[in-house]
């Protein structure tokens, strides 16, 4: 294993947000904080159903009120379409409604009421159609095609990958080995099948826009947290020129991958053009759950043969994933979540074969939720797991210690692992979570493993230096919370050796920045903080030039004004791994469980930001545990049931158990002086370290999140009559 | 609609609006009066992003009728530093990791603030009884409990 050098010693010193007296005060500006004068109000109309025919649109009725600037309907868009990566979502229906809520008309008014009056007065004929509602039927021979001609959608960025079938939208086959012949040969094969359900991402603020035309500009101020990126997609969408668009994206209030989608700005781009006037649209909560870009459900299928050691020598996968409607909401090239193909994290497997796909439906689209495509893996890999060592008698713990990868070994992707913690992690876990203590009546306890690579990405940075040696970092990077701006003026200081408040950190609009990726991916430390640490260390080496061997602030003095921009592609292969233990109590009548305690061991190499990092597992862990526990937005016939935040339920602080962090932080990851990222660690594990430990306290297996009472007591009253359940589970033994 | 002329104290400033009889706190907050510091979130009074404090009591502005609030005196997160300074639970979110995103932030400190008035050394159950109003999706909620605690000195 590779050794750390000593971090700079201003990493060791307090952390204090840059922008936190902004965010205590109430001064820190969001997108709906926003005003201009002249502003108007956008209202839309949506499709009650979930497959239909618009036969007419009958706006006249909105036109003629009091106080109404512009109705559009989906003749005066056509043909545009918007997305992430492959623009397949129409900005207002014209011909078809493919899903409850795709927008077929919008209104811009002077008051929010009266463009809402306005929206209700509109009369929409639909000729309904038959709905898809499951991906199973829209994989079948002879099921409705739902994009009947996909041929002139903008793929951004490449060349649209080819799929097997016209409902799909991604499709990844991944093999190496042989994995038919390890199988032949396996000593005993166990084969699962999981159900995730469609969860939303859960930020407490709005999508919000404002946008107006300056001239040939287009202004946006928006809720999106790659500024960039929304750029490209309205280009690409409205057939404009890129530098024509300046996106302002200020603070974002929450993301967890929902804020890399936008939705109004597109419209709005009409509507104020009709106008000649800024129009503003926040979303209400009950859209946001109804037709923002979820975290997909699916079913997960995981079949792995075992030697007689309990070693897993051959693994395959089939991993179908609900789109919904659009795959506009999903970033990466394959047009699937983007760990879709990992599906056991972790472990050495030397054959393999996955297949995953996500799948058109009329149901609400599916997009990028944090760490996307894990959460649903990692449930099903490790409940798998668990299912095989309870199988095969081993401890759970043992059998993760027996097939954990290490340096040298390949991945479920078939990557060769340079180095790995994995098993130092394990041990840890066993140590500080007590493992092999016994357990109380009634309790159980449940572990989960997991890995995430490090983001990768390409960003850049500006430095200015003044002449009192002052240094101000200027970035595209918005702040949506994890602490990246107070994480460059860190990097920043450390590098350059200067006490921190010699640094402040401006960000500025797609105008005024060097081009940068986006938040995304856990990208923000390796990427952009190291395009920080770039700067900085390109900064040292001019000033090294001007003024050699002289202290910074001198150097400064006859150094600046000095301006430096840097560049860093961060692409190094390098996994975090991380471990959960969770203690859990269950009433046997009622199914009723209660998450006692919980242990999380993570390899983060060096910390830069420890208020930060810690925030970022501990809040990932709860949001995972909602995920695991009581969110589910529930859909009906297409339509959602969960639309508010009533009946969506996030955990509030009561649901927080007692949570312990073990940090690994000698393991060198490709960040700023050996750091890993950490934002989407530790939400993925949670799910399947309860529905473990549920069954260690009970013998319930739950194969679907969330893990509910209900489900519980349902799956112990099938084990009472049946004894332990065979529906779901097969296993073949070979001698 | 009738309209009201209504007359009220926003964080120790006097304030005159005529606003609809339907017209919400919080819109009379962030969109007549300017101060945007109160966020609107689920706007059902379910993820107290909109807590304010009328008379000292804690309320959700997204469904509290602002003529309701004639002659009473409101504090919104604007109204907590005092002369520039923070006070001790604006500092205590920072340091103890109280926030990530911010969007919450506000409605936790009006709420924290009413919990301290009410128990000046809350206990873990007064702390997670009085901030279940309050979701967060950033912190998992314990760096709030730490910044809540180091601030009363418990």
């Amino acid at each position: 294993m590779k050794t750390l050098e000593r971090p700079p010693g201003v990493l060791s010193e307090p952390e204090w947000r840059v922008e936190g007296r902004d965010k205590v005060t109430g001064a820190a500006r969001y997108a709906a904080d926003v005003r201009v004068p002249n502003m108007l109000h956008a209202a839309f109309v949506s499709s009650p159903h979930a497959h239909a025919r618009i036969v007419k649109v009958d706006a006249s009725a909105a036109r003629g009120m009091l106080g109404v600037r512009a109705v559009i309907t989906g003749a005066d868009v056509r043909p545009a379409r918007y997305g992430r990566r492959l623009q397949d979502w129409p900005v207002l229906c014209w011909d078809h409604a493919l899903f409850i809520g795709d927008r077929v008309a919008a209104v811009a008014a002077d008051t929010p009421e009266i463009a809402d009056a306005a929206a209700r007065a509109i009369a929409v004929e639909y000729e309904e159609l038959p709905a898809v509602l499951d991906p199973e039927a829209a994989l079948a021979e002879g099921a409705p095609v739902l994009h009947l001609d996909p041929s002139p959608y903008l793929y951004l960025g490449g060349k649209r990958p080819t799929v097997p079938n016209a409902n799909v939208q991604g499709y990844g086959l991944h093999e190496h080995g042989d994995v038919d012949a390890a199988f032949a040969s396996a000593h005993r094969t166990f084969e699962h099948r999981f159900t995730l359900a469609r969860t939303h991402q859960g930020y407490i603020e709005p999508h919000a826009t404002l946008l107006w035309l300056d001239g040939d500009v287009v202004r946006v101020v928006s809720t999106n947290k790659a500024p960039y990126g929304l750029r490209q997609q309205m280009a690409a969408c409205l057939g404009l020129p890129e530098e024509k668009i300046v996106v302002d994206a200020g603070h974002i209030g929450g993301d967890f991958g929902g804020k890399g989608h936008s939705i109004d700005e597109f419209v709005l781009y009409y509507l104020a053009r009709a106008t000649g006037r800024p129009v503003r649209a926040v979303m209400r909560y009950a859209d946001e759950l109804q037709m923002s870009a979820t975290r997909h459900g699916g079913t997960i299928t995981l079949r792995t043969g075992v030697d007689r050691e309990g070693k897993f020598v051959a693994h395959s996968a089939r991993v179908v994933f609900d789109g919904g409607a659009y795959a506009a909401g999903k970033p990466v090239a394959t047009l699937m979540p983007g760990e879709a193909m990992v599906t056991l994290a972790g472990y050495h497997l030397p054959n393999v074969r996955v297949e995953a796909m996500t799948v058109y439906t009329n149901q609400i689209p599916a997009g990028h939720s944090r760490a996307p495509g894990q959460p649903q893996n990692v449930f099903a890999a490790e409940s798998h797991v668990d299912l095989i060592a309870r199988e095969l008698g081993l401890d759970p713990l043992e059998l993760r210690e027996r097939n954990a990868i290490r340096g040298g070994e390949i991945d479920v992707e078939g990557d060769v692992w340079h180095d790995s913690a994995a098993h130092e992690v394990l041990a840890t876990l066993r140590r500080e979570a007590r493992w092999d203590a016994a357990r109380g009546r009634g309790h159980g306890r449940g572990i989960a493993l997991g890995a995430r690579p490090s983001g990768r990405g390409k960003s850049a940075i500006a430095l200015r230096l003044d002449r009192e040696g002052r240094v101000e970092v200027l970035t595209a990077v918005a702040d949506q919370g994890g602490g990246q701006h107070t994480l460059f003026q860190r990097i920043v200081a450390a590098e350059l050796g200067i006490p921190l408040d010699r640094i402040t950190v401006r960000r500025g609009t797609t105008e005024n920045t060097p081009r940068d990726a986006g938040i995304g991916g856990s990208r923000v430390t390796p990427v952009q903080g190291g395009a920080a640490l770039e700067a900085a260390r390109k900064l040292k080496a001019k000033l090294d030039e001007v003024a050699p061997g002289a202290p910074f602030a001198e150097a400064a003095r006859r150094a600046a004004p000095l301006e430096i921009v840097a560049e860093h592609t961060s692409d190094a292969n390098v996994n975090a791994v991380y471990a959960y233990a969770l203690e859990v109590e269950v009433d046997r009548d009622t199914g009723h469980l209660r998450v006692l305690d919980a242990v999380l061991v993570a390899d983060v190499g060096t910390v830069i930001n420890p208020v930060a990092a810690r925030g970022q597992l501990e809040g990932g862990f709860i949001f995972g545990l909602g995920q695991a526990l009581m969110e589910e937005l529930r859909v009906e016939d297409g339509r959602v049931t969960t639309t508010n935040l009533g009946d969506y339920k996030l955990p509030t602080i009561a649901d927080a158990p007692p949570l312990r962090i073990v940090l690994l932080t000698d393991s060198p990851g490709p960040g700023p002086f050996g750091a890993k990222s950490v934002g989407e660690l530790s939400n993925p594990g949670v799910g399947a370290a309860v529905a473990n430990a549920v069954h260690d306290a009970c013998g319930a297996r739950v194969f679907s999140l969330p893990v509910t009472a209900e489900k519980v007591f349902s799956a112990l009253r099938t084990e009472r009559r049946a004894g332990p359940q065979e529906g779901w589970h097969t296993d073949a033994v070979r001698e | 609609m009738s309209t009201h002329d209504l007359r009220f104290t926003l964080n120790g400033e006097r304030r005159e609006v005529t606003v609809p009889a339907d017209r919400l706190l919080i819109d009379v907050l962030r969109d007549d009066c300017g101060a945007t510091g109160t966020k609107l979130g689920c706007a059902v009074g379910v993820c107290g992003a909109c807590s304010v404090l009328v008379d000292g009591e804690l309320q959700s502005a997204c469904l509290l009728p602002a003529v309701f609030v004639e002659g009473r005196s409101i504090t919104t997160v604007e109204g907590l530093a005092k002369h520039g300074e923070l006070n001790a639970l604006q500092e205590a979110f920072i340091r103890d990791g109280g926030f990530q995103c911010g969007i919450c932030t506000p409605g936790q400190l009006i709420a924290a603030t009413a919990l301290i008035a009410a128990h000046p050394e809350p206990s873990d159950g007064d702390i997670r009884e009085w901030m279940m109003g309050n979701l967060c999706r950033c912190t998992g909620y314990y760096g709030i409990e730490r910044a809540i605690k180091s601030a009363a000195n418990v």
